[in-house]
């Protein structure tokens, strides 16, 4: 039972009385421009949402890294220091736009914007909820590979455009790094389709449940090594640590956005938090169950829908938590062993996932572990 | 009525960044410009229902084709080519300047016209349905159809493929270089 908001609403006797009432009043039935204002309402608030988590990103990363480094971390803006956010976008809108003489302005200013629509159009199929995801496409995961690999054109063309050796050593570092990565990625989440038979998000964490026995995760051997393989190729997508050689500080100042300045740049690390969230995401909806709460009754009421959203937040922070922890904990890969570990390691062992499943799916039955185990 | 913007839009993106790529000077501009008619293809594929087709084409194109001719361009020298290709229209006349260009097209445009409205009469043109049909997941019937009905274009195309992928890493892979003492 998953809906996108503007069913969810509408499946409200008061709301579809509403509606009608306003038809009735206006002389034509106004329900689709209702369904697409309720629809424009959510996404907007779903994008302030999670670009304010992205925000918070920043600080987490600071307040974590301190914490792992046996620092204080931002403690002067507000209490513990929650508000260095808006301290850091006042800096970022206020400081000077600088773009380099020889750069190629037209990319230069593209390449931004391209990172943070790939990122920001993967909101639409994101499940919060069984009633709160903005639509519920039959392809939602297909959807969200395909379109979030225009960050790797905004990545390699925030490189190229700079005209800095530094950036074009980072774009192609970053661009070559997503390519790649995408396969073992993908097989995984293929895996995952297998199990489920379907490929919207609704149905994926439909088929699981509220407890771990019911999780993807737990579901056989193969979903279990898969979750980490898709977990491995997701940091190294988001060029998160330790796979962050587009933007190796010590090697690269700071690889493809080397040259950019304030709002410029910050688009970059929007795009890259925020990102970071939705992967951890994706991760939650096809492995640890999702939003799934228990009792199916519960689930569909108002409060039921705010318990799946804070189900879904919570597992998502936890892992955003391990991304961070990973990152101040491992060193930096070099690039010939970034190469190697994708093409020799992970891709065999997605294949290798990808067809455990399968079979699995045709012996067991498509029972669980938990199933076999304890239900005869 | 969101279907006649949706459809609009893609339709203006496309045709818009196909003009666009065509003009620009520079390549990589070009390989951009080509980037968002791609995009806007997408979107057309998503008024006429065909979910799965639209995303593929947004996965296969965008995640993977045009990176590569970026990344094929840049490698190559981009932007090399915006001198050359100036070059090559100033010296050569047969190249055309921007009158002949504009005249060519005009004329193409007057002659496709003046044939459309000459077989109008002859050619009778399909009939389009008024009532839009509801929307059907096509996933589960391209993936049946492949298996079935379609499965030696599928197995073949999938061989062809597989041969390109061993082709290429043979290609690039380094060679060994002979030790002379054995």
């Amino acid at each position: 039972m998953n809906t996108t908001i503007a069913e969810y609403f509408l499946s409200f006797d008061v709301f579809r009385s509403f509606v009608s009432r306003i038809s009735l009043w206006l002389g034509t039935d106004v329900t689709p421009f209702i369904v697409f204002m309720i629809f424009l309402l959510g996404a907007l608030v779903i994008t302030l949402v999670l670009a304010t988590v992205g925000g918070f990103g920043t600080y987490a990363e600071r307040k974590i890294s301190a914490d792992i480094q046996a620092r204080i971390g931002p403690n002067r803006v507000g209490p513990y220091g929650l508000f260095q956010l808006i301290a850091d976008g006042i800096k970022m809108v206020s400081k000077e736009d600088i773009a380099p003489k020889t750069a190629d302005l037209f990319l230069f200013y593209l390449a931004p914007f391209l990172a943070i629509f790939g990122v920001f159009s993967t909101f639409a199929v994101i499940p919060f909820g069984s009633g709160i995801t903005l639509t519920d496409l039959n392809v939602g995961v297909f959807y969200l590979v395909a379109i979030s690999s225009l960050v790797g054109v905004g990545v390699f063309l925030g490189g190229y455009a700079s005209n800095s050796k530094w950036s074009m050593l980072g774009g192609m570092r970053g661009a070559s790094q997503i390519i790649s990565y995408e396969i073992p990625v993908t097989l995984s989440i293929l895996a995952m389709v297998l199990l489920s038979g379907g490929m919207s998000f609704g149905q994926i964490v439909g088929s699981q449940g509220a407890f771990p026995h019911q999780w993807f995760l737990f579901h056989n051997p193969f979903s279990f090594i898969a979750f980490f393989v898709l977990f491995t190729g997701a940091l190294a997508e988001t060029n998160r640590a330790p796979f962050d050689l587009p933007e190796a500080e010590s090697e690269l100042v700071s690889g493809y956005h080397t040259e950019y300045t304030g709002m410029r740049f910050g688009l970059f690390a929007l795009a890259e938090y925020v990102e970071v969230f939705v992967v951890s995401g994706v991760a939650v909806s096809l492995f640890l169950g999702g939003y799934n709460v228990p009792g199916e009754e519960f689930g569909h009421s108002l409060a039921g829908q705010g318990a799946q959203a804070t189900v879904f937040f919570l597992k998502t922070c936890a892992l955003y938590y391990v991304v961070i922890w990973i990152r101040w904990t491992f060193p930096r890969l070099r690039v010939d062993q970034l190469m190697v570990i994708c093409w020799k390691y992970l891709t065999p062992i997605a294949i290798f996932n990808l067809v455990g499943c399968a079979v699995w799916l045709v012996v067991f039955d498509g029972k669980s572990m938990f199933e076999l185990f304890f239900h005869h | 009525m969101y279907v006649n913007i949706l459809f609009l839009t893609s339709a203006l993106l496309t045709v818009g960044c196909a003009v666009a790529m065509l003009i620009a000077r520079n390549i990589m501009h070009s390989c951009i410009f080509l980037l968002g008619t791609l995009i806007g293809i997408a979107g057309l594929y998503v008024t006429l229902g065909a979910d799965f087709v639209a995303v593929t084409q947004t996965m296969v194109y965008v995640g993977g084709i045009v990176i590569l001719m970026l990344f094929a361009v840049m490698l190559t020298g981009g932007k090399e080519f915006v001198s050359r290709a100036q070059k090559l229209l100033g010296l050569i006349p047969a190249m055309g300047n921007k009158w002949s260009f504009g005249i060519a097209f005009l004329t193409s445009f007057v002659f496709v016209l003046s044939q459309f409205v000459l077989i109008k009469n002859i050619v009778k043109g399909v009939e389009v349905t008024k009532e839009a049909k509801p929307f059907v997941s096509t996933v589960e019937e391209i993936g049946e159809l492949l298996l079935t009905d379609h499965v030696l274009a599928f197995e073949l195309s999938s061989v062809l493929l597989l041969g390109a992928l061993i082709g290429a890493a043979i290609i690039a892979r380094p060679r060994k270089e002979r030790v002379a003492n054995d």
